[in-house]
């Protein structure tokens, strides 16, 4: 069975989305509900647990979503920073290492 | 005309004239309560708690436990019960028989008739309302918290709370909100139970349940409302501040979403338990003494993790409902498909592959983000007071920090008693 993944949505402002231009990157983006850009940077469970316990703000919503929400908005710059720093969305392992 | 409120009971405020208040407070001990307590002191004297007249004694309390039931046989699902420890009952020298005055804020608050004075295991407390005797559910934590005393007995309110800005037209008790129902024409009254700041999926929940109450009443002139009930009581970090939800639950109304004829906003002081199913027993009989016909539910209603199966609620309603004065209206969850370009039920629309849920926390999480959501998700009206709040209220945040706990002003004070 394949392994549960859980997204972290970083909702792309208007800076992000500059950044994200000056990087060629702007098609790394979703459009999700409605028009909202979004990057979403997948966790494994491992790294969701570990992520719920280094950020007490965070939240699973396990009844909707599915996703991890209400991280502070640097640590999101943060993960949004690497994303853009290695043009890849498989970045929380180097993350968390980090941070 | 006397209004009936919960288990057939009529509603009486409890409340003293400050003439006939200064006279009875005099020589009276005083003793100083909390917040949570304040909050019941209200409900109890102006009668959102129907048929209580006071917290409870110890077999009411055990009848609620064992049988959610009061002694009398009225259904009630949560204990409210006043707490010391053995040295202040002691160091106010509070026997059974006594008379207290309660103050809040350093002023006279309501008159305390001491007639028992009792301990009852908490952890079964905890296990017969949470289902849980777990300290991580925060019922069971605020259980535990309590002091190992409890009183019971009758309180009359010797002073009215000030309601402080912007929550002064919020606050109707019941009496005054059947008034407010038989002026508006409204035959039936479906509640919405909130905390939250609403978007698009709350407003659809609204509507959606104004619709299933509609039913078959004549649509000749607008004999349905929605009564949005906000529980204003303890705040935790990363909650909305409480003027953003008030403020905005009725801008839904201002802005034209909904209309006076068909909506209003108002709140209940209630410090919340997240008793699950017990939780939804206990706001049926709160909303049923302001006068409500209806109660929407959601799934996992007032639960909290993954305590609570998501229709316990449901079953544990249906089991009691001859002896509830309300009827439960159930929703599904709304959503946005990008095929149909609108929000819409998962009970009505099939493209499932392309849903896209929303919840308040992902909306949390989108406004931290510094973006604007668009208007099929989240009003462009209510995101503007949601920033007006943060900056005029929250101190620069929508949401809920050690500042804003600090230092904003309380929904209500106890004023001196000025005779």
């Amino acid at each position: 069975m394949a392994e549960e993944k859980y997204p972290i949505n970083i909702w792309v402002n208007e800076e992000r989305y500059e950044k994200l231009k000056n990087a060629g990157l702007a098609d790394m983006c979703e459009e999700m509900l409605a028009g909202m850009k979004v990057i979403r940077v997948y966790a494994n469970d491992a790294q969701k647990d570990k992520i719920l316990a280094r950020f007490p703000t965070a939240k699973f919503d396990a009844s909707t979503t599915k996703s991890i929400e209400l991280l502070p908005r640097d640590v999101k710059d943060k993960i949004f920073d690497k994303v853009v720093e290695k043009q890849s969305i498989d970045v929380l392992d180097e993350f968390l290492n980090e941070y | 005309m006397a209004e009936t409120g919960h288990g057939g009971n009529q509603i009486v405020e409890r409340i003293l004239e400050p003439q006939e208040a200064a006279e009875k407070i005099k020589g009276l001990k005083s003793i100083p309560i909390r917040s949570q307590i304040a909050n019941e002191v209200i409900d109890i004297a102006y009668g959102w708690f129907t048929p209580l007249q006071g917290f409870m004694g110890r077999a009411d309390v055990d009848a609620v436990c064992k049988n959610m039931r009061l002694v009398n046989g009225t259904i009630w699902s949560i204990p409210i019960v006043f707490d010391l420890s053995e040295a202040e009952v002691s160091d106010y020298g509070i026997k059974e028989g006594d008379t207290v005055l309660l103050t809040y804020d350093d002023n006279p608050m309501a008159i305390f008739e001491v007639e028992e004075i009792y301990e009852y295991d908490k952890k079964e407390m905890c296990q017969a309302v949470y289902g849980t005797t777990e300290e991580k559910h925060p019922g069971c934590a605020r259980t535990y918290s309590y002091k190992d005393k409890f009183l019971g007995g009758k309180i009359t309110l010797v002073n009215r709370p000030k309601i402080n800005p912007p929550f002064e037209p919020y606050f109707i008790p019941p009496l005054q909100m059947r008034k407010i129902f038989k002026e508006k024409g409204w035959e039936r009254i479906v509640a919405h139970q909130t905390r939250n700041v609403p978007h698009t999926g709350h407003e659809w929940l609204m509507k959606g349940a104004w619709l299933q109450t509609y039913a078959e009443l004549s649509i000749e002139k607008p004999l349905v409302g929605v009564l949005v009930n906000a529980i204003i009581g303890e705040k935790r970090k990363g909650d909305y501040i409480d003027e953003a939800i008030i403020l905005t639950q009725d801008e839904l109304r201002k802005a034209g979403y909904f209309g006076d004829h068909n909506h209003l906003t108002s709140l209940t002081f209630w410090d919340m338990r997240y008793a699950g199913p017990r939780e939804a027993v206990f706001h049926a009989m709160l909303r049923a003494n302001l006068g409500l016909t209806h109660h929407m539910y959601g799934r996992d209603h007032a639960g909290v993790g993954d305590y609570y199966g998501t229709y316990e609620a449901h079953h544990l309603l249906a089991s009691v409902q001859d002896d509830l004065a309300i009827t439960p209206v159930y929703s599904m969850n709304w959503l946005y498909c990008p095929h149909c370009g609108e929000i819409t039920s998962e009970g009505l629309c099939n493209h499932k592959d392309e849903w896209q849920k929303f919840s308040g926390t992902l909306i949390r999480s989108i406004v931290q983000d510094g973006v604007k959501p668009p208007r099929l998700i989240f009003r462009p009206e209510v995101f503007d007071l949601v920033m007006e709040c943060a900056e005029k209220y929250g101190f620069g945040s929508p949401f809920v920090t050690d500042e804003y706990l600090e230092k904003r002003t309380p929904v209500f004070t106890i004023p001196p008693l000025s005779v």
